[in-house]
């Protein structure tokens, strides 16, 4: 293959790639008011490869080469390349108004950039090496991002347990895949490593091999956020910025995702049985603790970070039951809550904004309390709320019914009534909380009379998730085909 | 566009408008004008529907395709069991519109929110696939949640958090049920009528049952039954009294909806469980009947009894549905129809005596016919019909019910009617104490009945009397409906 034609299949990690230097560079000749352009670049680069993304379609490209053995391109890649775009793109926009006027405009762009490229380049890999590479692009910049209020003690803290916890799970990862790569006798492409682990299926049973496998499922364990490896993320969402939230949350968890989808389910589908059992108990402890912590949350990032917690067990449901359906079902899972949870967060980081704006000294910004008469102050946005916590419980007619519908299903038809039960008691709990958040909204009155004034900014960005989650919704169809396709990559 | 989406589209769309109209009278007439035209609708189709046209023969039929790997399509359509439902909705909600005429309090959002349930619950009546009838079964809790939580009494919080996750709940229990149907008949399709008709070809008879159950709680804690009602006082006495109205008018019969459309054509393929299961249904429906009915009778709070009189008219649509022969179920489908027209004029009485006297216990009240003599008037009819005094739509119903359950279910038909003389009683001491004998002073000066709360009120007791006559037009469709539902003998 020319590196021409390889240059084309990458042409949306490339454009990304040139947005970041050039914004890098341009960005030293401009004062912090002048700065806000590099958001329009930031932005412009990712609709221009979200398009080529869409038009490209679901197809599959055989690649060969050096590099391209280690990437691919499939409806798998394209889906959650797309995801990834559309959520870093939301983000990009809220950020145009949430960090006008702030020096370093430039730096935030470019690591958001890299971090997507990042993403997209685990999407696409299909070997561990470059897995590797890609979620250490991503982390890097997503731990600069996450502390990126240099004077906000909190979001230190956040950037520091972040980075403590993505460093330690990041050995843990790389310790496993060495065993891996030494057992295998030096393999490190996953559809090989496939083939290896079929044929010899007794070497994963040696100590080692478990120990491997507990290593590796610690790792992704950590990047997912499933208990008892979440302790990181409510004290990372909430003191980050909260655009940055958004963007761990419906970004860089994702990836940890598609990440195990191809590792665990690929390579590792010798052993199925033995990662079902460790799965089930991950699943349910992590929806369960999720959901009952969420419920005690007086601040809604944190509460939304808990919940994000619970809604990552349901999705590793798929690694238990293990069938197309249910890995549709995931990935469906996967872009429904990317849309819902970046809208939920972007909307509190609106409010936020709004809320300084009104009054600089004004504290806890995303405190239930300051949702209290939302719906009087501002229709739209306590609408758009509304629709964003009724997906994530599961009503109808949003995205998050539809991908807990398509889930559920697919967990029953594995045969795992028990585990649905469990599910389905955990989303009735989580609308105690989320309900609890449109009541404020609603029911009580709000501290100042005034109408709020929704920045242009937030409001593109919110309408962008909003047409996601509710699209999702009412027309499913194209979605399931794309996600069912992309979960025969997979050959389960 | 086929009727029956024009007639479920409206209403939404009239909400949109609704909810960006900037004063309270634009609201009510954008809201009254798009709840009005669905009811023009349903009446023609009324009049064009053919009710000889045998069960699962559905008619005004629209099929679309929505998401087809998993077989769920855009499919509605109506039968002699929906169609007098649908109407049922059509009329209610306009006139509970014309009744909330003087709301003041955010009435662009209080409109809307009746035309999403009105929508909601007409696409529950005329949804043939399950997961089409799903999502319009919980839409319907959206608006009502906030119907509760914003224009409810001083303990709405409690009251609409408990209905939202108490019926969500056990929604979910019954879309497990639906799963299960679906997988155990592998004809890989949602469509209501295919799966109900595959149902009894599932090979154990322990997975028939634990489906069935499933979705009987789903209906169960809908209708309410006792032990499963307990959200619904609690909701009763906290929302608005359009709430109400539509809460125990037409809400409350998508349960009833369910036990026709649903559970009665699988009771055949139960097998071996079918006789428990009847047992069952007849158990709960006698315990709704008489709990209830004491309860109601001991309540000093009026909304609170008439709230816990519907749970003991809904009881009676169980014990005909159990009864399972084409009297009793055509009567409980009747009772249906007749209850929602019924406990419609009763909210609305306690609200007009709530809204102007400010209080709804019983012995607070009293001489209130001296003041209000036109709703002495309308509240005694409805009352009357409330108790099933000869000559209304609720007596034909019950005698319909109790007749025919006596054929087949005949102690507990007899344990039933012992209800009758309690219903009489709460219903007629309530009256006596609350509208008669000497006025009671300390209630002020009280002003009788506005004209707007007035013509929907007595537009419903001259329904409840013309059904009451005259209940051919809706009895021989759900008659006919009922003789050809398989099960029923």
């Amino acid at each position: 293959m020319s590196i021409i034609n390889l240059m084309s299949q990458f042409a949306p990690e490339l454009i990304l790639t040139i947005a970041a230097l050039a914004i890098m560079i341009i960005g030293l000749g401009l004062g912090a008011q002048e700065k806000r352009v590099l958001g329009y670049i930031a932005a412009l680069s990712l609709v221009a490869a979200s398009m080529i993304v869409i038009l490209r379609g679901v197809g599959y490209v055989q690649l060969e080469g050096v590099i391209a053995d280690s990437l691919t391109i499939d409806p798998m890649s394209q889906f959650f390349k797309l995801t990834f775009l559309l959520v870093s793109l939301i983000v990009v926009i809220a950020s145009i108004k949430e960090f006008d006027n702030h020096s370093n405009q430039d730096e935030y762009y470019t690591l958001i950039l890299l971090g997507t490229i990042g993403m997209m380049v685990v999407a696409s890999a299909v070997d561990i090496v470059t897995i590797f590479i890609g979620f250490e692009l991503a982390s890097l910049s997503t731990y600069a991002l996450a502390g990126f209020n240099k004077k906000d003690p909190g979001s230190i803290e956040a950037a520091i347990k972040y980075f403590i916890v993505g460093a330690l799970s990041s050995t843990l990862l790389l310790f496993g895949l060495s065993y891996v790569y030494g057992m295998s006798g030096g393999l490190t492409n996953i559809g090989e490593l496939a083939v290896f682990f079929s044929a010899n299926p007794g070497v994963i049973q040696t100590p080692i091999g478990i120990m491997a496998l507990m290593l590796i499922v610690a790792g992704f364990g950590f990047k997912m956020a499933l208990v008892p490896f979440h302790m990181w993320a409510p004290d990372t969402y909430q003191g980050s910025p909260t655009v940055i939230s958004a963007l761990l949350a419906a970004g860089s968890k994702k990836m940890a995702f598609v990440a195990a989808f191809r590792v665990l389910l690929i390579a590792m589908i010798a052993i199925k049985v033995d990662i079902a059992l460790v799965f089930a108990i991950l699943a349910v402890l992590t929806m369960t603790i999720g959901n009952v912590v969420a419920v005690s949350q007086r601040s809604i990032k944190r509460m939304l970070a808990y919940s994000s917690v619970a809604q990552a067990g349901y999705i590793s449901l798929v690694f238990v039951v293990m069938s197309p359906e249910a890995l549709t079902g995931g990935i469906l899972y996967v872009m429904s809550h990317a849309f819902m949870k970046t809208g939920a967060f972007i909307a509190v980081a609106a409010l936020g904004y709004v809320l300084l704006k009104e009054n600089s000294d004004a504290k806890e910004v995303d405190h239930l309390d300051r949702f209290a008469g939302l719906g009087k102050r501002s229709p739209f946005l306590a609408f758009s709320v509304m629709v964003f916590l009724f997906a994530l419980a599961g009503i109808p007619p949003t995205a998050g019914f539809v991908s807990k519908f398509y889930l559920f299903y697919a967990v029953l038809k594995g045969g795992f009534l028990g585990l649905v039960i469990i599910a389905i008691l955990n989303s009735a709990l989580s609308l105690y909380y989320y309900a609890r958040v449109v009541k404020y909204m609603y029911v009580l009155p709000p501290e100042s009379p005034e109408k709020m004034k929704l920045p242009i900014a937030y409001t593109i960005a919110i309408l962008l998730a909003l047409i996601g989650v509710l699209s999702i919704g009412i027309l499913p169809e194209p979605f399931v085909n794309w996600a069912a396709s992309a979960a025969n990559v997979i050959g389960l | 566009m086929n009727v029956l989406s024009l007639i479920l589209f409206i209403p939404l769309i009239g909400a949109a408008i609704t909810l960006f109209t900037k004063s309270r009278e634009q609201a009510r007439i954008v809201a009254l004008v798009s709840s009005v035209i669905p009811l023009i609708l349903t009446v023609m189709s009324y009049l064009e529907f053919n009710p000889g046209l045998a069960f699962l023969k559905f008619q005004f039929v629209e099929k679309i395709s929505w998401i087809s790997s998993l077989g769920i399509n855009y499919y509605l359509g109506v039968d002699g069991i929906s169609m007098p439902l649908i109407l049922l909705n059509a009329i209610l909600c306009p006139l509970t519109i014309i009744y909330a005429w003087g709301e003041n309090k955010q009435s662009n959002q209080f409109f809307a929110l009746i035309l999403v349930l009105q929508a909601g619950v007409f696409g529950v009546f005329m949804a043939l696939d399950f997961f089409l009838f799903y999502i319009f079964w919980e839409l319907t809790l959206i608006p009502l949640y906030f119907l509760i939580s914003i224009w409810g009494g001083p303990n709405k919080d409690y009251a609409a958090i408990k209905f939202f996750i108490y019926t969500h709940v056990a929604s979910l229990v019954m879309l497990l049920g639906i799963f299960a149907l679906y997988f155990s008949t592998n004809v890989s399709t949602f469509e209501i009528p295919v799966l109900l008709q595959a149902f009894s070809d599932i090979a154990s008879p322990e997975m028939r049952a634990a489906i069935f159950l499933a979705l009987f709680f789903g209906f169960l804690v809908k209708m309410p039954t006792v032990p499963f009602h307990t959200w619904l006082p609690d909701a009763h006495v906290e929302a608005p009294t359009a709430g109400s109205v539509l809460l125990a008018g037409v809400l409350l019969k998508m349960g009833g909806y369910g036990l026709f459309r649903v559970l009665l054509p699988m009771i055949d393929g139960l097998g071996p469980y079918r006789s428990d299961i009847i047992t069952l249904m007849a158990v709960l429906a006698v315990v709704s009947i008489l709990y209830a009915t004491f309860l109601a009778l001991a309540q000093r709070d009026l909304k609170k009894m008439v709230a816990y009189s519907s749970v003991a008219h809904m009881g009676y649509v169980m014990l005909g549905a159990a009864a399972l022969n084409f009297m009793s179920v055509s009567g409980a489908m009747f009772q249906q129809f007749s209850h929602g027209l019924i406990t419609a004029v009763l909210f609305m009485s306690v609200g007009v005596i709530q809204h102007s006297a400010h209080t709804r216990i019983i012995g607070d009240l009293g001489g209130l016919a001296h003041k209000m003599p036109k709703l002495a008037f309308l509240m005694m009819g409805g009352f009357m019909a409330s108790l099933g005094l000869p000559a209304m739509s609720g007596f034909v119903a019950e005698f319909l019910v109790l007749t025919g359950s006596y054929i087949t279910l005949p102690v507990f038909a007899l344990l039933a009617m012992l209800g009758i003389v309690a219903t009489a009683g709460y219903h007629l001491w309530a009256m006596q104490r609350a509208m008669f004998g000497s006025y009671n002073e300390k209630l002020g000066d009280l002003h009788d009945l506005a004209f707007y709360e007035m013509m929907p009120m007595a537009i419903l007791v001259l329904l409840v009397i013309l059904f009451g006559v005259y209940p051919g037009p809706v009895i021989d469709i759900f008659d006919a409906a009922s003789r050809i539902i398989p099960g029923v003998i």
